[in-house]
């Protein structure tokens, strides 16, 4: 059961759970135990699970660990420590790993120095990818009381047969950053390592998680201890999240957003920057790309004389050497700033920071609370922070996700569910530590609380995939990665590659594929995802790094490019990756919208003719929406951007939508002859992702046409040819056409040969050993991963469509990259009229509907019929060619 | 589709018909080419060969074809005979002698046909190296250009050939087809699509390079002037010249 325990222990009480040696240095070295360690430091010491959330600076660590030391220092002063591992502590982050090991060391050896008693001393080990062989070894010797670990090493250990009798006496296992691992596959995979784990030895452990800010807790909770059985384990949750004071401001850089050049625009950015970095001794700036770190800094440098030793960058890119020299910095105290993506976002330890400039959205009021929180790094200090944004849009979010963030409203996450990819890993490791019975197997997974639902015939599934069932008998024997006995019901160990394919392709983070962008004359520019350059043909024209360039032509990992400024991109850029925007602030945002255009209403009616003066002469907010605003955590700048952007969608089309009234706008793209149908769907991305599939399959179908989307987390965009006329009538019927089917069958029969579903199969083709990235010592090039998975995707689905790679393929866009429960619902509300749509035509899209048009990401739903497809192609090559 | 008389490409498949021959033929089937990419830890799901026979079963029925001339590459591996190669090609030359009933199984050998000798015996194959005059018709693999000065149409594998159209929307569609047209010394040439199931083929509208591929695209012969016609679902169209095809987009 998941306890919250309303009141901390006394200080008196939390003390007194300590070992006096313990307790002794601890109170030398603090006044008193943080929020948090009143409540974790006796619960800890009764060996309870314990989930602790809270923000940097509260003394996270040792929440988690003063009890566990306490309880080894008991065991040493008895004689009784043994040269065994008692607790893991497994973070995502190896940075992070090298932390703890020396805030643990120090404190260690401060306690020791203060001890004469000849006892054996606590030992702390680190072991991720880093760690040399010799180390290794050693370690494999003497192992350390407390080992120091990452998911991915911590699964590579309990297959090792030799270490394993090191982890036979565990006590404690503590997970860090559990924020970073609760809502993805990565975090799934650590779950079932927990579980088996605690089967191989025999006997549970104390489990205690630490994050900062995550909602909701109880999922968080469940997802650290799983289950006994059918049983949920006992867990007691911490809340201190909310105990630092907030000081945040969303700002616009110029007053008008729209009209000003982008260099103005720019300026402006980084003077504001370059002012708060003077105003403050250490300033860290998070951008959302590891390029925007790069621009920042070189900008910075360029254009305010700092020198080289004052700013620096922080990004995966970068090498770990300059990494760690720049958190070295940073803890002394000798650089003025640090410009991060988001690197520096988790706990890793960088001194003091003042004031925190975030770069564009944070997308959601969790990360916001996140990265802002790094400043102010004591519990008692106010973290303060800027957020600087350049689009309508984003201001606007980041407006209400700021007023959340101050109000303590938090968005909501979810866990992956029963990730078949990610079992098949753990039973090809289950495999070769012992025979097992399918029904102690399954037991065991469902144990962990992403698998507590899994059913058996999935289960079976994925052990008859390993098995090589999939293939003729004959060709098992390259096939199979398991010992699979039906009759007998059991499975285990089969060939000898199998440990090595366990060991050398471990791991759910897919192997991202960078392709250069260069000009004629090879000069780097930046780099594209392989999967955008697919997209491209000669002549496109997208943006990187700020700038067009129309493409021309690619050569092995190469795209060759001529600059185009001032063309319009026919291409949206790819933000496959960008965290979307969640329901719950989207909703929020909707209430801001309906309560600004309540407030505004009054301007109404002045037709098109003002908006033409308002392009140049902005408006200052006045009357009851001034108030609203002035109400938010916003600049002045930000106010009179959003007001004006109100005041233009109000004169042009007389609505602004929100959560509760769908805008559909009918409008032409003269350039590129397209038929744009735009839905204001203002639910995030996740249920747009569904929302618009599930329109652009039915305009599909009443069209006989394809039809491309463009989703971003405001609404989605229908994109047709221009012969394709969509009228008032017709969407009406769409919206009753969709509201007749069940979403999911819909989705499931129309995202088949979607960019999406391709470039997932391969994703968890490799993450269920099926496409390898490491085979008999040799690194497999992403290339050669890659060999067209739109036909291995035909090839698996001719086995069946239950195919466990395919299913998991589908569930994973269904259920984790969209939010189909609630896109389900949202269509019913609209059928039913309880949200009400409003279906307009415009010659040019309305201000609301810009972003949606130029960002966005983009795909297209194709004629499910191949015969017609085909045949409409040809037909249409054929008019192209004899027009000329 | 009847591209010259008695020559006939079938409808909807990667495989031709000639009357007087009494043959279809086909290329690059590259069996085994699963067993050896499992070899190198890519797990394809086997689809080759089963596609294969359903599509040449399709074929001799439709044809009532007695032989079958595989032009070129009809397993994967160039250095070796894969085991997974040898169980395909055996249960591929049962098919065609037992299940179709076929007489005669000649193969052209392709660059990936080394050490394919040692199956003419056990398979009862007939067996030329590179390029062979069957009946007037010229086949040849393609890694070569054709040495024969003769032959009423040339007949040529090897270089997969697709065409690639992209459409305003963003969508990519590469369909396989056959290339047909004259060399410069006039002979007429068609190029035929591969059959295996999983090379969707060398895009000669967008790609660059095909004279590295196939020499006989350097001096004799004009890819821009052939004309594609394309694998539909059931069909075969006609897209017209490679010429018209380049930088299409709808």
């Amino acid at each position: 059961m998941i306890q919250h325990p309303e009141k901390p222990f006394s200080i008196e009480e939390s003390l007194d759970s300590l070992n006096l040696f313990i307790r002794r240095w601890f109170e030398k070295r603090y006044k008193e135990p943080t929020p948090p360690q009143r409540y974790s430091f006796k619960l800890i010491s009764e060996k309870r699970n314990v989930l602790i959330t809270a923000p940097t600076g509260s003394g996270k660590t040792f929440s988690a660990f003063m009890s566990i030391l306490s309880d080894l220092m008991n065991l040493s002063l008895a004689n009784k420590l043994e040269d065994k591992v008692y607790c893991i502590y497994v973070s995502p982050l190896r940075a992070l790993n090298n932390d703890i090991y020396r805030n643990l060391t120090g404190p260690l050896a401060e306690l020791y120095s203060d001890i004469v008693l000849p006892i054996k001393r606590i030992s702390v080990g680190i072991r991720t990818g880093d760690t040399p062989q010799s180390e290794r070894q050693r370690m494999l010797k003497k192992p350390p009381n407390i080992l120091v670990t990452t998911p991915e090493s911590l699964a590579i250990l309990i297959n090792s047969e030799r270490f394993v009798e090191h982890l036979k006496g565990v006590r404690y296992f503590v997970v860090d950053e559990l924020h970073e691992l609760a809502n993805n596959k990565r975090g799934v995979h650590l779950s079932l390592s927990v579980e088996r784990l605690a089967g191989i030895i025999g006997h549970d452990f104390t489990r205690i998680g630490m994050g900062a800010t995550l909602a909701p807790l109880d999922e968080a909770a469940r997802f650290l201890v799983g289950y006994s059985g059918e049983e949920e384990r006992d867990c007691s949750v911490v809340d201190a999240t909310w105990d630092k004071k907030l000081d945040f401001v969303a700002m616009s850089p110029v007053r008008d957003i729209v009209n000003a050049s982008d260099a103005v625009i720019d300026n402006s950015i980084y003077r504001t920057i370059d002012a708060v970095i003077r105003k403050n001794r250490t300033t860290l700036v998070f951008t959302n790309t590891r390029s925007g770190t790069e621009r920042v800094v070189y900008n910075l440098i360029k254009r305010f004389k700092y020198g080289e030793e004052h700013i620096a960058a922080h990004h995966g890119s970068l090498s770990r050497e300059t990494r760690l020299g720049v958190e070295e910095l940073l803890k002394k105290g000798k650089l003025k700033a640090a410009v991060s993506s988001t690197s520096l976002e988790l706990g890793i330890d960088i001194g003091t920071i003042d004031n925190v400039v975030q770069i564009g959205s944070p997308k959601s009021v969790a990360r916001a609370v996140q990265r802002i929180g790094r400043s102010g790094h004591s519990f008692s200090d106010t973290a303060k922070g800027e957020v600087i944004v350049t689009n309508r849009d984003d201001l606007v979010e980041c407006s209400v996700m700021l007023d959340a963030a101050m109000k303590r409203h938090m968005d909501t996450f979810v866990t992956p569910k029963n990730a078949l990819d990610v079992l098949s890993q753990h039973i090809v490791g289950m495999s070769q530590t012992k025979k097992w019975t399918i029904d102690e197997a399954y037991a065991l997974v469902r144990n962990a609380y992403p698998y507590h639902t899994l059913t058996k015939a999935d289960f079976l599934s994925v052990v008859e995939y390993l098995a090589g069932k999939y293939v003729g008998l004959e060709s098992r024997r390259v096939y199979a990665k398991i010992w699979y006995d039906e009759r007998e019901g059991a499975f285990g160990r089969k060939g000898k590659l199998t440990k090595l394919i366990y060991f050398m392709n471990i791991g759910t983070i897919p192997d991202e594929v960078a392709v250069d962008v260069l000009t004629h004359d090879n000069k780097w520019i930046g780099s594209i995802e392989e999967e955008f350059l697919s997209r491209l043909k000669p002549g496109d024209v997208f943006v990187l790094g700020g700038k067009q360039y129309s493409f021309d032509y690619s050569r092995i990992m190469k795209a060759y490019v001529t600059p185009a400024p001032g063309q319009v991109p026919t291409i949206p850029p790819w933000y496959s990756e960008q965290l979307p925007l969640t329901y719950e602030l989207a909703i929020e945002i909707g209430r801001f919208r309906e309560r600004m255009a309540d407030a505004i209403g009054s301007v109404k009616g002045k037709g098109v003719k003002a908006l033409g003066l308002l392009d140049r002469s902005m408006l200052a907010p006045s009357g009851e929406a001034l108030k609203i605003l002035d109400a938010m955590p916003i600049d002045a700048n930000a106010k009179a951007a959003i007001f004006n952007y109100f005041v233009q969608q109000l004169l042009y089309v007389g609505q602004v939508p929100n959560d509760r009234m769908l805008l559909i706008e009918r409008t032409v793209d003269k350039e590129g002859g397209r038929t744009l149908v735009i839905f204001h769907s203002l639910y995030g991305r996740r249920i747009n992702d569904a929302l618009s599939r599930v329109f652009a399959v039915k305009l599909g179908e009443a069209a006989e046409t394809d039809v491309a989307v463009n989703i971003t987390d405001n609404g989605f965009v229908l994109i047709t040819d221009s012969s394709v006329k969509v009228n008032r009538k017709d969407v009406e019927a769409l919206i009753g056409a969709a509201g007749g089917d069940d979403v999911r069958v819909i989705l499931t029969e129309n995202i088949r040969k979607t960019e999406m579903m391709k470039r997932r199969f391969r994703y968890n083709a490799a993450r269920s050993f099926m496409i390898l990235r490491n085979y008999k010592g040799v690194r497999i090039s992403v290339r050669r991963q890659q060999i067209n998975s739109q036909l291995i995707l035909k090839a698996a689905e001719e086995i069946s469509r239950d195919f466990p790679i395919i299913k998991e393929t589908y569930r994973e866009i269904l259920d984790d990259v969209m939010d189909l429960p609630r896109a389900a619902q949202i269509l019913k509300r609209l059928v039913s009229g309880e949200i009400r749509h409003s279906i307009i035509e415009t010659d040019v899209p309305s201000p609301f509907a810009h972003m949606m048009i130029t960002f966005g990401e983009a795909d297209v739903i194709m004629m499910k019929d191949r015969r017609r497809h085909v045949r409409e192609l040809h037909k249409q090559v054929i008019a192209r060619i004899r027009k000329g | 589709m009847e591209i010259a008389r008695g020559v006939e490409i079938l409808e909807g498949l990667p495989v031709l018909y000639i009357r007087d021959l009494s043959a279809i033929v086909c290329t690059d089937l590259h069996l085994g080419y699963e067993g050896v990419s499992a070899d190198r830890g890519v797990f394809l799901p086997k689809a080759n060969l089963r596609h294969i026979k359903e599509e040449l079963k399709d074929a001799i029925s439709r044809t009532g074809a007695e032989r079958i001339i595989v032009d070129g590459d009809i397993k994967n591996e160039f250095s070796h005979v894969h085991v997974e190669e040898f169980n395909e090609t055996r249960e591929f030359v049962d098919f065609l002698r037992y299940s179709l009933g076929l007489k005669a199984i000649t193969l052209i050998k392709g660059n990936h046909d080394n050490f394919i000798d040692r199956l003419k015996e056990p398979f009862g194959m007939e067996l030329y190296t590179q390029e062979a005059l069957i009946g007037g018709y010229l086949f040849f693999h393609g890694e070569e250009a054709p040495h024969e000065k003769g032959g009423k149409l040339l007949i040529m594998g090897h270089v997969h050939p697709s065409i690639a159209i992209y459409n305003r929307l963003g969508a990519k569609e590469k369909l396989k087809c056959f290339l047909h047209g004259r060399m410069k010394d006039k002979r007429e040439i068609l190029v035929l699509p591969a059959m295996n199931f999983f090379a969707a083929g060398f895009s000669v509208n967008a790609e660059r390079g095909i004279g590295r591929l196939a020499p006989v695209f350097r001096d004799m012969l004009d890819v821009d002037s052939m004309e594609a016609l394309c694998i539909g679902e059931g069909e075969t169209l006609n897209f017209g010249r490679i010429k018209g095809l380049r930088d299409i987009s709808l």
